[in-house]
Order: C-alpha cells, then structure tokens, then sequence
C-alpha cells in the first residue's frame, strides 16, 4: 500500500491565483543578478527623473498657495509658506471668471466633438485604396499643413462669414488638425478588412461597419485623438481673442492671460491697483496654471484605460 | 453592396461641396473710396448731432443722441462696466453713447493692429501711442487727421498755451500730415530712477542722493564696504523686450548724451550742431555709457546677473536684502516698500533718487511730454456723426473739464473740488490714495480710465491731484532738469521704410548683444573700435543715410 504524505505537503505560502498573471513566487525562474542589478539602477534612475519633472508642477502649486512676502524672497520651494486663499478668492469670486469657465467647456466640449467627428470620418474614408481621388483629397489636407492663408485674410474670412462673436469662429477653422488625421488615417489602414469584411457579408451597410465595428474597437486612437483635441481647444485662446469682441464670450484662457498682463504690468499708472495687488502679482501664474490644468488632469485617468494595447489581439485568426 | 440610391446621394454632396466652394469666391466689392482730405468743410450730411457754437471752454452737448464705435482696451484691474457712472453720465448729460469693440489689455497692440489693417477698424481708436500710427499709414486706413484740427479748439489752444507745437510737428509722415493726436503734457512727468534702501544707505554714512554717476559709483563702493556679501545693485526690466538693462541705460542715456535701453529706438542720435543723424551705438556718449556700466561690474558694485535675470529673481533679491538698489518707478516703489512691511521689515525705507546728471549734462529725454493719444479710423469720415466725434474727442481728450471729468469724475459723487485742490470722495480710493474708501474710482464708477483719459489728465494740476507724495517729490526733484532738444522727424516712404526694416533688424541686434557683452566685460572695452567696424558691416553708415536724406527732403 502507497501512501502519500498529505499532511505533510509544504504548504504554499501564496495562494496560487490568476489575477496577476505572473507565475505564483514558489514557481518563478528567479532574476539573474545582472539582471537585478539594472532594475535597482533603472528604477534608481527612473524616480530621479520623475522628481525632476515633478518639482517644477509642485513648486507650481505651493507658490499658488503662498504668501506674496514668501514668494518674492524666494523662500517657497515645494511646500506653501504663509499659506493664504487670496489670489483664489479673488479669481475665483469674479463673476466674470465663470462666465468664462462655462465658455470654456461649452467651446471645448463643442469643438471636441466636431472634430471628432470629422477627423474620424475622413480619415476612414481616406483609408481606403479604392477611393477616387484619394492622392487628391490627401493633397489637399497635407496642403494645409505647409500653407496658410496669413492672419489677416483668414480674419477678413471669418469676419465676412460672420463668425465674429459666435463659437463658430473658434470651432470650425481648428475642426480638422491634419496631423491628428493622418495619424488615424494609417491606424485605420492597418485595420484588419477581414473584420469589416465579414461584417458587409452580414448585411450591414458602410455606415453600420464604421460605427459598428471599426469605432468600437478602435478605442485607443479615438481616445488618444479626443485627449489631443480636448486640451488644445480647453487651452487655446488665440481664436477667442481674435474673433470675440465682447469679454462675455472669452474662454476662461483670455481672462487669465488678461488678469497676468494686468498684474505684472507694473509700469501702468493708470492700473489704479486693487486690493492685495502685490499678493496678486506674486502668484497669479501660478494660480492660473493650477485653474487651467485642473480639469485635464481630473479627466486624464478616465482616458487612459482606453489606451491599453492589445484590446484587438485575438479578435482575428490569422 | 452600393445601391443605385447611395450613389445619387453620393454625387449629390459631392456637388454641394463643389458648390460651397465656388461661393467662397463670391466677388463683394468693398472697396471704400477714401474721403478727400483737402474739402476744408465737413457737410452736413455728416454734421448730424454736431454743436454750432462749439469753442474752447465749451462742453460738449450733442443736439441729439449720438453713438461712436470705439475700440475698448479691456484692463483687468477695471473690467468692462456697462454701468458705469462715467458711461451713464455722459449718456444723459452730453447725449454720447458708444459701440464698444472690445480687446483684452495682453493682446491690445496685436489686435488693434489687426481690426486696423483687416479694414474692419472702430471710429475711435484709442491707447495708441506716437509713431505706432505709422504702419497703417500707407493702408490708407487711418484719417489724415491733420486736415481737421480746425474743428478742434481745445486741442489747438492746450498746443499753443503749452507750447507744444513741434511736437505736433514731429508727428508728420512723409505726406505732410499726421494721423494721430497725442496725449499732452504741461510739464514732463518722468517715472523711472534708481530706487535704493534708504536706511542701508544712510547707516553706510550717505546722508544725500548721489549728484552725478560718479558719486552714485563712489556710494556703491560705500555700501559695498560696509556690507560685504550683499550686491550694492542688482538691477532688473532686462528681460523685457529682450533689452537688457533696458530701463536703467534709457533712464542714464540723457545725462550721457545719447539714447540706449528702451529709449534707443530706430537708433538714431540727432547732432544739433552739424546738424545730421548719427548713428546713437556710435558716439562717445554712448560709449562712455557703456564704459560707465562695465566698469560698476568689473568693481563687483553690479551683479553681472542683472543682465539677464527676470524681474522676479531681482526683486526677490532686493526684498530679502541681497540687494540694495534696484531701478524702479514711481509705481514700483510702493509695491517695494509693501514687500518689506509684508516680511515683517519695518526699518528698510525705499527711495527713488534724483536721476544723477553725467558728462553731457543734467538732461532728461526730449520728447517726453507727449504720450499715447488716439487715431480716428478713414471710414469715420463718411459716417454722419463725424464732426460731433471730432468735437467730443476735444472736448474728452483736451478741454479742462473734460480732462477732469475723465480723471476725476463728477464733482460730489467721486470727488471734491475746494478751490484749486481736489480730493477724491470720502468713499472712494484710487490706486491707495485714500485707503479708507472701499469703491474704487477706476473698477466702480468708470473714471481714470486709460482709454477716456489722457496723459493721466495732461494738466500740472489735474496729474498732481491723484499723485502719491513720493511721486510728487520725484517728479519736483527732476523739475529742474533740462530736457534735451526735440529730435526732428525724418518721415520715410514705403521703399525707405521697407529698406530700414530690413537693416534695423540686424543692427538692433547686434546693440542689444553687444552692449551686454561690454557691461558683462565679456568683451573688452578695447575692442569697442572692432565692434564698430562690425556694425559698419551690416550697413550702419547706409543707414543713417537713409534717414539724413528723408530729413534734407523735408
């Protein structure tokens, strides 16, 4: 009769478990030195580089937080000193500020999706060989990216198409950044066709293959493309302050811009001053950095999952 | 699988696409026939609203209601109110309302030169200052506004009282006319000087400002002695315009004979005496300028940092103490001494200083007493308000009570006159002059407002009125310095223009490089004659010749 120790099995120390998808500790090959080694000087190396780019983003929001007598003796390195909400406040209290906020979003939200939706669309149809005329459709938004009508014709342009004072002006001559397309053009082009094929043979129009089908899984280019336009329409400020001749309509980016050159302008007599100016002067920029990134920041984390690879591997056996 | 369907909505919007481009080229005629400038009598079709009896000393009241489109410079510290007491006074008491475009106080200069050149320009054109006109001259844009200055009484009588006529006379292009009014001084109301901690200064044993360069040299020496390890002077403004120490050399230059910094311009240094242009890089003042600020580096009197520091950093440096003299004006200087009293300071006193004379004299700039006026825009011409604008801007820009209703408001509700002396209302504060008001005269009611006030009142009196004492002292302390002859106006044509361009690019560079170089003693003084050999390398003679011809052609 065999009998086998059940007792006296060593017991594994981990449970052995899917969800990481490494090998349990008991089972895996063991690092090499060398291999050790670089980790520890990698990861070393690694977190040196991440405080150098994060001490300029900290110092950023200490200053923000701090004392104006701090600030211009230069005493405020990461963490405020003198810690005081005055410069908030008095943005923040502006009516004027947010009427400008909510500009911003409508702008922002609004310019997003028809971007989007043009980009997107155009470059499906670019990508495909059989299209007629495709060199030329390509010609022409290539063409753009070299040549530019020049700052006066294209005001004179939006002007007569009376833009002026409306969000088109600021949505519709920024709707289509070429790079952003032609970027999706060649993602679209490496699309499996046998997904779309197999779609078609199914009975399902073009549209429904591009909404259906391509859209859905092309998630990582759309939500990369979406973050790229979202920030540059949430930060852009140039085409407000162009087109818009009421401080009503200017995104949030022209009062802050605005509010700096007020401040700092130091030689301006007629300036009259308000109150705590000098606290204002001290840390405007940096109140005005934190105001405007806040929100990208806030919206970063939801993104990102879209931008795992691999969300199509598998989905064609080649 | 395309049905047949597909392909005529396919080929549809193909052709409405085809179609929109074509309506892009649609041919508007919008050329605008300029107003001839040589009738000498506005007619009546554009005298509507228009007072008949209108003279110096006279308010503006129009006959009826009249609105002016104005391009609005919008400042942060007094945001755009359309119920302002300045807007609904002169609504219901002088019949005026306006059309406001608006631009942000950051952008002002890009957009305004932009509305101006897209043709797209508002009737009045403020905050502009002299010789920004000139770009826009040849666009046939602006109103040759020479030609109407008759109807402009004020204007004329403040030019003759004041004896401001060359000025008015410097501001010719090469047509003969000018296309912009300044704002107008009394006397000249200079701002910036050295500001120094007084209390360092005085325990180092200087009971007095330093009288000339020299004795300012010899004081930092003092105080470097007395203070080992503290920079007698670091100096900021050297990183805007890309002009290192840009306020400093402008405010220096005079007393040398010469323009530099900020002040140096197209460059140009007119010789009364033989009566030419030469070129200001060129000349002895300049250069003893330059030997003058090489030889406070080389002592280690200037921190060498100065030349390239931001504002902030020297600032910083002045307000912890590292420092103990900085430029400053009569503006900064408060927000210095509040830096000290914030830090808890209470024996750290700050002092602008008389601007020390030097070997050409106790001068200061000539030219100083214009400042940024405003352009009226061609179009204004046709519009049926025109004469009533030309009035009303007189009478706001130029008439005694204008200018004070501009700066000071109405009289019992924003301030109160006793005689001669104002003084703002018990409730109203501007700029800290009265700290017990809570309104402010500018963000609440609209008034001291640098797109309806000029020359911050223009008058002696009006300035004083709303000045800080310490400016007041300034400005009485600098009273007795003679301010240096009027440069003559060499007025060039498109191609003069265009070829200067060209050349003052490189020119302007190669200064700005070089006069750093020579402070910073990267470069040796003895190399200076090299420099100037350089310079004639990228045609600095041809240059100055340009200009010599445009002003033996006058």
């Amino acid at each position: 009769m065999v009998t086998t120790d059940l007792p006296n099995q060593p017991t594994p120390d981990v449970i052995p478990s899917g969800r990481t998808g490494r090998p349990d500790k008991g089972t895996r090959v063991k690092d090499s030195r060398g291999y050790r080694s670089f980790r520890l000087v990698n990861g070393a190396l690694l977190i040196v580089l991440a405080a150098l780019v994060l001490y300029p983003f900290v110092n950023i929001v200490a200053q923000a937080f701090s004392s104006e007598s701090y600030i211009t003796t230069g005493q405020v390195n990461l963490v405020p000193r003198g810690f005081n909400l005055i410069t908030f406040q008095v943005v923040l209290g502006d009516d004027m500020f947010w009427r400008n906020y909510r500009n911003t979003v409508e702008y922002t939200v609004v310019a997003t999706a028809i971007a989007m939706a043009l980009t997107t669309t155009y470059a499906y149809a670019l990508s495909k060989a059989h299209l007629k005329g495709r060199k030329f459709f390509i010609g022409i938004a290539v063409a753009t990216m070299f040549f530019n009508g020049g700052l006066i014709p294209n005001y004179i342009l939006i002007s007569h198409l009376g833009f002026r004072n409306t969000l088109w002006a600021i949505v519709l001559p920024n709707a289509i950044s070429v790079f952003n397309l032609l970027v999706m053009k060649s993602f679209f082009e490496n699309f499996p066709s046998e997904l779309e094929e197999a779609a078609s043979i199914d009975g399902m129009s073009t549209y429904g293959v591009f909404f259906k089908v391509v859209l859905p899984l092309s998630k990582a280019v759309v939500a990369t493309m979406l973050l790229f336009y979202a920030v540059s329409f949430w930060n852009g400020w140039f085409g407000a302050f162009l087109y818009m001749d009421d401080p009503n309509l200017y995104p949030v980016t022209v009062y802050l811009r605005n509010l700096m050159a007020g401040v700092s302008g130091g030689t301006s007599i007629q300036g009259g001053g308000t109150d705590n100016l000098t606290q204002i002067g001290a840390n405007v920029q940096a109140v005005t950095m934190l105001l405007t990134v806040l929100p990208i920041i806030c919206l970063y984390p939801f993104i990102q999952r879209y931008f795992v690879s691999g969300v199509m591997l598998g989905a064609v056996k080649q | 699988m395309r049905s047949a369907r597909k392909r005529t909505v396919a080929a549809a919007s193909v052709a409405v696409l085809a179609l929109t481009l074509t309506a892009a080229c649609s041919s508007n005629d919008d050329a605008t026939s300029e107003p001839t400038a040589t009738e000498s009598g506005i007619p009546a079709a554009q005298s509507v609203g228009a007072m008949k009896d209108f003279a110096a000393g006279t308010d503006f009241v129009a006959t009826e209601p009249v609105t002016f489109s104005v391009l609005y410079r919008d400042h942060p510290n007094y945001p755009l109110n359309q119920d302002w007491l300045f807007l609904s006074q002169l609504k219901d008491t002088n019949k005026v309302s306006f059309d406001l475009t608006s631009a942000p106080l950051s952008d002002w200069d890009a957009k305004k030169s932009l509305i101006i050149s897209a043709g797209d320009a508002p009737e009045l054109i403020p905050v502009t200052y002299p010789g920004q006109e000139t770009q826009f001259v040849s666009g046939g844009t602006l109103l040759p506004i020479s030609d109407y200055v008759q109807y402009m009484p004020n204007f004329q009588q403040k030019v003759k009282d004041w004896d401001l006529q060359p000025y008015i006379d410097n501001l010719k292009q090469a047509d003969g006319k000018y296309y912009m009014l300044p704002g107008l001084y009394q006397s000249p109301q200079p701002q910036y000087s050295i500001a120094i901690r007084q209390d360092a200064w005085e325990k180092a044993g200087i009971k007095e400002d330093p009288k000339t360069w020299d004795d300012l040299k010899d004081d930092l020496a003092t105080l470097k002695a007395a203070n080992p390890g503290v920079w007698p002077m670091s100096d900021r403004w050297s990183t805007t315009n890309n002009n290192p120490l840009g306020a400093t050399l402008q405010l220096a230059a005079p007393n040398f004979g010469t323009v530099a910094g900020w002040g140096f311009g197209n460059g140009l240094w007119y010789d009364q005496d033989s009566k030419k242009f030469e070129y200001a890089a060129s000349t002895d003042g300049y250069k003893d300028l330059v030997s003058y600020f090489a030889s406070l580096v080389k002592d280690g009197l200037l921190d060498p940092e100065s030349v390239t520091q931001d504002d902030d950093t020297a600032k910083a440096k002045f307000g912890s103490g590292q420092s103990l003299a900085i430029s400053g004006n009569t503006q900064e200087i408060t927000s210095y001494a509040k830096t000290f009293t914030d830090a808890g300071n209470t024996e750290a006193k700050v002092h602008l200083i008389r601007v020390p004379e030097g070997p050409a004299g106790d001068n200061v700039a000539s030219g100083s007493r214009v400042a940024s006026g405003f352009m009226i825009s061609a179009k204004a011409a046709e519009q049926p308000n025109f004469l009533a604008l030309l009035q009303f801007a007189d009478w706001l820009y130029y008439s005694d009570s204008g200018l004070e209703y501009a700066k000071y408001g109405v009289e019992g509700t924003t301030f109160t006159k006793d005689g001669d002396t104002r003084a703002l209302a018990a409730d109203v504060d501007w700029n800290g002059v009265n700290p017990t008001g809570t309104k402010k005269l500018n963000a609440d009611f609209g008034f001291s407002n640098g797109v309806w006030m000029l020359a911050n009142g223009s008058s002696d009196e009006l300035i004083q009125g709303l000045n800080t004492p310490a400016t007041n002292d300034f400005v009485t302390a600098m009273a007795d310095k003679e301010e240096l002859p009027l440069t003559p106006s060499a007025p060039l044509d498109e191609m003069q223009q265009e070829q200067i361009t060209l050349w003052q690019a490189a020119l302007n560079d190669s200064v700005t490089q070089n006069t750093a170089a020579f402070i910073l003693g990267q470069r040796p003084m003895s190399e200076w004659d090299a420099w100037q050999t350089e310079l004639k390398g990228l045609n600095v003679d041809q240059y100055v010749d340009t200009f010599n011809q445009a002003l033996a052609a006058k």
